[in-house]
């Protein structure tokens, strides 16, 4: 199976390794920007995806995350 | 000529001045055969001085052939017969073994180091016939008259075998790695997709990659958090100054709000002022590592560039031999001689005499020592030609940081003052020099801020101007250089310094990394993702460094040769027979990464006309010309297109321009400087280009 966003191999989980890290990073520093700023799930992804200190690889995964209208499956949000 | 003395030297201008050195007349004859220079220089008996051009000879596979691996039987050959390029070496090593036949004693006068060692080693042994065990050695730092007529005065009456024997190893070693791994690569993914590309990696090299792809994981996978900062402006005698709240990150919006609040409009008082003093110790002598990162630093010189700079002024005499791990001076090397030399040139004049008027000179130490060589330092010679601008740094950064060790530290003060505002504290920080010791000596180098305050007492009321709240993210961790890599390959005790910097450069030649902040591409990470999914050996930093450990005991006579050569081929038998049995799997997986390194190399950025299409470099096929087009073009929805400049290189940026924001292109054309092209035709900074010349042109 191929990743998701690129064309590698991927997991279980449709990223390949690299997009598969960078997932767990956003999914890991949610909480972090809940408490800060207090967004929804929805606003974080589009926060992340334009600001311009996000890493290459976790703009796109929040990217397609907004584009597929995927929920985080932790917590609501 | 008959029963003359024959001096091996590593490089043509150090034959050159060593012959000078010890002719009596210190005019030593040049003398060419087939375009080959050596020095005959006349003294207690003939001196006949012949140069090298660096390594004469290399490791070779005794098989001919390079399209084969696992190979693991090797020898010593002459570089012509292994490498391309290299006929200049034949002419070269029949002019030294002519000269040889008539010799009565021979000296290796090559640099007093690994590679040193083994090139004279090589030219005795294979051109001059066995001479090896015969010939003596001259041991010298710089290339100063003085030190040279001493070494030559005071032989060492021998080789350094273990030195040779440790760099033999090491070239052995590195060239098994390289042959079988690069090899290995470069066969899988030709022989998968029917196309070359020299894809490579080494002992070193692929734990180098390593660094550089886990920081590269973390910058691209890296979610920005948001913090808060508070700062507030204050007014004291009519001067604004910006202080900071206690509190460096803020984490909530929330609180950060609350205290903009609370702070608004009110004054503040000086509750205390802490006032310290503390001590800024002279830095260390330079060795090569320290050297590179400092000019990097303040020039962005790459490591190879320095490297390349201190060996030119080493080979004017004016620095000692600079590939040298040591940060010691010892006092043989004749402080006070180099400083009053350093006097006679107005630049130094002044320098050098407060620091002749010292009672006593010591210098400032570390610890680390090299067995061959002193740390950096003058020689006191003065150039004897216009050096260029780069030379002129270089020899300014060693002159200065030579004197600078000498000086007592200097004594800095800092001041925090804390004011009250409404419960809640703000700092205000001064810093300044109360004597400025070494600082002085080092002045255009000294990357050191000072912030001086007015007076200001306890209890005094503050004016608060405004109370500033920004809005900030975490930052993710910074991007290598050729500096901080180099560094970092020093710390991890990988590599030698004398190969380091040329690894760095094989990065960038191979295409795995690119951009001065050292970015590694899709082709970099591909080719570490199959190192260490099937040879996770090769890419052990862990690994790499037991080995480094083990050649550097050979050095001195700890550890054999053999059994390092043994040990370093068992570890990289199984690896290779793995790659071997992976070699479709490899193939593909390399074939596909080269690929898109291709589409990246020529990709410049999104499409500025139709947004949705990559703008690329293409060619025609008509004409073969290259040009700018749009992707979508072969969907028919974008015919976006412009012209290149069609000699030299050409390739993106990954910037926008400033004027109009669309990407824009580096051209390279030989013997010219490269520029930044912007394509697009309206744009602003043209026409303003095209203004300012008209208007000169009016004037």
């Amino acid at each position: 199976m191929k990743c998701a966003i690129c064309n590698r191999e991927s997991g279980e989980n449709n990223y390949c390794e690299l997009h598969m890290k960078a997932h767990e990073s956003i999914i890991k520093k949610y909480d972090l920007w809940k408490k800060a700023a207090d967004i929804s799930w929805k606003e974080y992804l589009s926060e992340v995806a334009k600001n311009p200190l996000t890493g290459e690889w976790a703009k796109e995964v929040a990217e397609h995350l907004i584009k597929n209208g995927e929920r985080k499956n932790v917590t609501n949000g | 000529m008959g029963n003359y003395t024959l001096i091996i030297t590593e490089k043509p201008d150090a034959a050159q001045r060593i012959a000078s050195a010890l002719d009596t007349k210190e005019k030593a004859k040049k003398m060419e055969d087939n375009g080959v220079p050596y020095y005959i220089a006349k003294r207690d008996k003939e001196i006949v001085v012949v140069p090298a051009i660096g390594h004469l000879y290399t490791v070779a596979e005794e098989r001919s052939g390079r399209n084969y691996y696992p190979v693991f039987s090797f020898r010593w050959v002459p570089r012509y017969a292994a490498e391309r390029g290299a006929k200049q070496v034949r002419t070269w090593l029949e002019t030294i073994s002519k000269l040889a036949n008539d010799a009565d004693m021979f000296i290796d006068a090559c640099d007093y180091d690994i590679e040193g060692s083994i090139i004279g080693y090589c030219i005795l042994k294979y051109a001059c016939g066995s001479k090896e065990r015969v010939s003596k050695r001259m041991k010298y730092s710089t290339l100063t008259k003085d030190e040279l007529e001493k070494s030559y005065a005071e032989l060492l009456p021998h080789l350094n075998f273990a030195l040779i024997e440790a760099g033999r190893t090491r070239h052995e070693i590195d060239w098994l790695y390289g042959v079988n791994l690069s090899r290995a690569l470069t066969i899988a993914a030709r022989d998968w997709s029917g196309k070359y590309a020299t894809l490579s990696t080494g002992r070193v090299q692929g734990p180098t990659l390593k660094f550089l792809a886990l920081r590269e994981k973390s910058i691209r996978t890296y979610v920005p958090t948001p913090y808060w900062e508070v700062k507030a402006e204050i007014e004291i005698n009519g001067k604004i100054f910006e202080t900071e709240y206690e509190k460096e990150i803020i984490e909530t919006r929330k609180e950060a709000e609350t205290i903009l609040k609370a702070c608004k409009e009110k004054n503040g008082t000086v509750e205390k002022i802490d006032i310290k003093q503390f001590q800024q110790t002279p830095p260390l002598p330079f060795d090569l590592g320290a050297l590179q990162s400092e000019a990097y630093g303040l020039f962005g010189y790459t490591p190879r560039r320095t490297s390349n700079i201190a060996q030119r002024l080493y080979l004017d005499a004016l620095i000692s031999y600079p590939r040298t791990s040591s940060q010691k001076l010892p006092p043989a090397i004749g402080y006070e001689t180099i400083l009053k030399n350093l006097s006679k040139t107005p630049q130094y004049k002044k320098l050098a005499a407060e620091l002749l008027a010292k009672s006593e000179l010591r210098p400032k130490e570390g610890k680390k020592e090299d067995p061959a060589h002193p740390a950096i330092y003058p020689t006191g010679s003065l150039p004897e030609r216009v050096l260029d601008d780069s030379e002129k740094n270089i020899w300014d950064l060693v002159v200065r940081r030579f004197m600078a060790v000498f000086d007592e530290p200097a004594i800095r003060q800092s001041m925090k003052v804390y004011i009250n505002v409404n419960g809640h504290h703000f700092y205000l920080r001064g810093r300044r020099t109360l004597k400025e010791g070494w600082l002085h000596f080092y002045e255009p180098y000294v990357r050191s801020e000072e912030v001086l305050l007015p007076p200001i007492e306890e209890g005094q009321v503050i004016n608060i101007k405004r109370i500033i709240l920004e809005d900030k993210f975490t930052k993710p961790p910074p991007r290598y250089n050729p500096g901080s890599l180099l560094k970092r390959m020093e710390e991890a005790e990988i590599g030698t310094k004398a190969t380091r910097a040329d690894i760095i450069q094989t990065l960038y030649d191979r295409k795995y990394v690119r951009d001065e902040r050292m970015v590694v591409t899709d082709l970099g990470f591909d080719v570490l993702e199959v190192l260490e999914k099937y040879c996770p050996a090769v890419v052990s930093i862990k690994l790499t460094k037991e080995l480094e450990e083990r050649m550097d005991k050979i050095q001195v006579n700890n550890e054999k040769r053999e059994n390092v050569l043994i040990d370093a081929v068992e570890i990289l038998k199984p690896v290779v027979e793995e790659l071997k049995k992976k070699e479709k799997i490899i193939g593909e997986q390399l074939s596909d990464a080269i690929k898109r390194a291709r589409v990246e190399e020529r990709t410049i950025g999104a499409c500025p006309i139709c947004n949705t299409g990559k703008l690329m470099i293409l060619y025609s096929r008509k004409t073969s010309k290259r040009f700018i087009g749009c992707t979508n073009y072969f969907k028919g929805l974008c015919k976006t297109s412009f012209p290149l400049p069609q000699r030299g290189t050409v390739r993106p940026l990954g910037k926008n321009c400033r004027g109009c924001g669309w990407p824009t292109v580096l051209v390279r054309i030989k013997g010219r400087r490269p520029w930044t092209l912007c394509f697009n035709p309206q744009c602003p900074l043209k026409e303003e280009r095209r203004k300012r010349i008209e208007m000169r042109n009016l004037q």
